[in-house]
């Protein structure tokens, strides 16, 4: 009776994974042919299987913006929705996302000293795209990388995991000052440069960046799985998670330390794009209504990416010269979405 | 004999940044297969500290908790795991879990890395939804759960869980009398099977009913340790319980009124009716005698009063109350 239970659920999930990989894919092959210039469907299948869409425009819009950019829409979509998930699971509290420990504000400091003090250097405004994109790169992972620092050092010392949640906002909160005060000092167009990186983006990768992001990525979505099974444990708490076997210490440093590069790379190449960590995971036990991890992490991952491709197809604005900020388009075109859903389920604990 | 756990001269507290507090020293107790003991004492004796040091939650004060003769400093995690589970009274976090993901959590210690479940696995998942009869709950979630069985199914998640000892915390509370009882003949049943089942409780009921040694812990005292009966007899269950003051019939299990008694009655009829009406008698401050003045005799589901003044028939306690309160009032 069991095991046949188990065979239907088991070919019913096969099944939806199946669909879900299937929509990543389309809207992939979307995603790509739509934009300031639009790429015929025969002309993507030709640049596909013979390496050239049969124009040498088409062939450098794809090659050297489109399959960048979708391919970080999809690492980034799938990034942040599994970080999202596992320190909503570990905190037990709704409202965790992938930014909750402070990540992104560490990132924002160590950008804004970049440019604030850049300034004072010889001018970051000055320097050439290439050098001044890998420069923030490098300032953001840098703060994010102190902060995970220090988050880790703590969650080897406290017990609690509340108290390191706090510890997180206070460290958001302390950052945010500090990048006020230098914004406080500063000249408007370096305040400009500031807000402009907060803005997110997922369009500023080439080739070059993406030999360092997609590994790093791709390394943190496979912890993820592995992280899958302690997950599931937690879901009873940690008193019985411990009385299953699990190292609840160990655990947790291993879940911090994940999702922190996960995020801290995301936001070190992107920016910060806020909304997206919190609401994907909600979203997706809403839609599919399961708690179980093992099931969950590669959902939310799928998920995640086909979402964050679609929300990057609307911000190109098709047909149009200009892109939306995609932080704006995943909060305008998400937290509608989410209000309904909740409204529709009327309780959220029910869907944990 | 084999002990599935023993505590040598255990001793039991918190260490805080103030100071030690200890609750219990000298434990000596120990586990056999097949045996079901209730830990009972009031709150804040130690119970749940002494539950969470063999489990292993908490550090031991001083001497040693062995499991199955070997040291628990000295196990792993995922050794203890396999010696021993636990049904705790908190309610699992997650409440979106079907029941059969819930209990498959249960083979964590014996899953691979990637939690897949073997033939084994489902095997024993499906012996443990058997043994707890909750097969027509696996499809469910946990949030549609009745308390009742919420507990069974923490105790499926248990047995999955493969383990000789079993210990519970409360695991009769907030369950009615139909599932209480349930829960208890489940208990028993798997004591037989030569599991060793540890439950800390405050019902007389599960200790004294289901259990083969209580073992009482007072404060600042030696713990005891014994079968309930004995302990029942010497008075030591009553002396845990500080019942004393409030005059615990221990026959019957009820609290004895301490209001100033009413009057003297005497009851005769058959057992169950004569049972229930000294309970009510009782509880509304009448003492129950052998010989009194005023006497009930009751035939055919009805209560005759004889007394000096004449014969009242009732047809129900509620009735035969109401009569001797009156009747009681007059002669003041």
């Amino acid at each position: 009776m069991i095991s046949q239970f188990l065979e239907e659920s088991k070919s019913k999930w096969k099944k939806l994974f199946l669909i879900l990989t299937g929509l990543l894919f389309l809207f992939l092959i979307i995603s790509v042919s739509l934009g300031s210039v639009s790429i015929s469907p025969e002309g993507l299948a030709q640049y596909l299987i013979s390496g050239t869409a049969g124009s040498d425009s088409w062939d450098m819009i794809l090659s050297n913006f489109r399959f960048p950019k979708a391919i970080t829409a999809i690492l980034v979509g799938a990034a942040l929705s599994v970080s999202g998930l596992q320190m909503q699971t570990l905190f037990r509290n709704p409202l965790a996302g992938p930014y909750v420990l402070g990540i992104s504000s560490g990132a924002g400091l160590g950008v804004a000293i970049a440019i604030f003090l850049g300034f004072y250097f010889g001018g970051i405004l000055d320097m050439s795209g290439i050098g001044r994109s890998w420069l923030l790169v490098v300032a953001a992972a840098i703060g994010s990388g102190m902060v995970l620092g220090i988050i880790s050092l703590a969650a080897t010392k406290i017990k609690d995991s509340v108290t390191l949640l706090i510890i997180g906002l206070m460290f958001g909160a302390a950052s945010g000052a500090l990048v006020s005060i230098l914004q406080f000092f500063s000249q408007a167009e370096n305040i400009q440069a500031y807000v402009i990186w907060s803005f997110g983006s997922l369009g500023s990768l080439s080739w070059n960046e993406l030999s360092i992001f997609i590994p790093i990525i791709f390394i943190g979505l496979i912890s993820s799985i592995l992280l899958s099974k302690p997950l599931n444990a937690l879901l009873l708490g940690e008193n019985y998670a411990i009385s299953l076997g699990v190292n609840i210490k160990k655990n947790r440093l291993l879940i911090i330390l994940n999702t922190a590069v996960l995020a801290g790379t995301v936001t070190a190449f992107c920016g910060p794009i806020a909304f997206f960590g919190i609401a994907l995971p909600h979203l997706t036990r809403m839609l599919f209504n399961t708690t179980n991890h093992l099931l969950l992490t590669p959902l939310v991952m799928i998920f995640g990416a086909t979402l964050m491709l679609i929300f990057d197809t609307i911000a190109q604005l098709p047909g149009m010269e200009a892109t939306l900020p995609i932080n704006s388009v995943t909060a305008l075109f998400g937290a509608p979405f989410v209000i309904y859903l909740l409204i529709r389920k009327r309780n959220l604990n029910y869907t944990y | 004999m084999s002990g599935l756990l023993e505590t040598k001269s255990l001793t039991i507290g918190y260490s805080q940044s103030a100071g030690t507090k200890i609750l219990q020293q000298d434990l000596s107790l120990s586990i056999a297969k097949g045996e079901t003991i209730s830990l009972m004492g009031q709150n804040g004796v130690g119970k749940s500290t002494f539950i969470k040091t063999i489990s292993g939650l908490i550090p031991a004060l001083g001497g040693e908790v062995f499991i199955q003769n070997q040291k628990i400093s000295a196990l792993s995690k995922n050794e203890m795991a396999r010696s021993m589970s636990v049904v705790l009274t908190e309610k699992p976090y997650a409440q979106n879990l079907t029941v059969l993901e819930l209990i498959a959590i249960g083979r964590h210690p014996y899953s691979g890395w990637m939690g897949t479940l073997n033939q084994k696995d489902l095997e024993v998942i499906e012996w443990a939804i058997n043994e707890t009869h909750i097969n027509y709950l696996a499809n469910h979630k946990i949030f549609e759960l009745s308390d009742g069985q919420l507990q069974k199914v923490m105790i499926a998640r248990a047995l999955a869980q493969e383990t000789d000892l079993i210990i519970l915390d409360e695991p009769a509370a907030h369950l009615d009398l139909y599932n209480k009882i349930e829960v208890m003949m489940l208990l028993r049943k798997i004591a037989d099977q030569g599991k060793g089942v540890l439950i800390s409780t405050h019902d007389l009921q599960v200790s004294t009913q289901l259990s083969d040694k209580l073992w009482l812990f007072n404060f600042n005292e030696e713990v005891k340790i014994g079968t309930p009966e004995d302990l029942i007899l010497d008075g030591s269950l009553e002396k845990t319980l500080y019942l004393e003051g409030y005059g615990y019939d221990m026959m019957y299990g009820t609290v004895e009124n301490s209001r100033k008694p009413k009057g003297n009655i005497s009851v005769a009829g058959p057992d169950k009716e004569k049972f229930w009406t000294i309970q009510a008698l009782k509880r509304n401050g009448f003492l129950v005698k052998n010989k009194a003045d005023v006497q009930i005799d009751i035939r055919n589901e009805k209560w005759y009063i004889l007394q000096k003044s004449g014969e009242n028939v009732c047809n129900s306690i509620s009735e035969l109350l109401d009569l001797l309160k009156i009747s009681y009032q007059n002669l003041k």
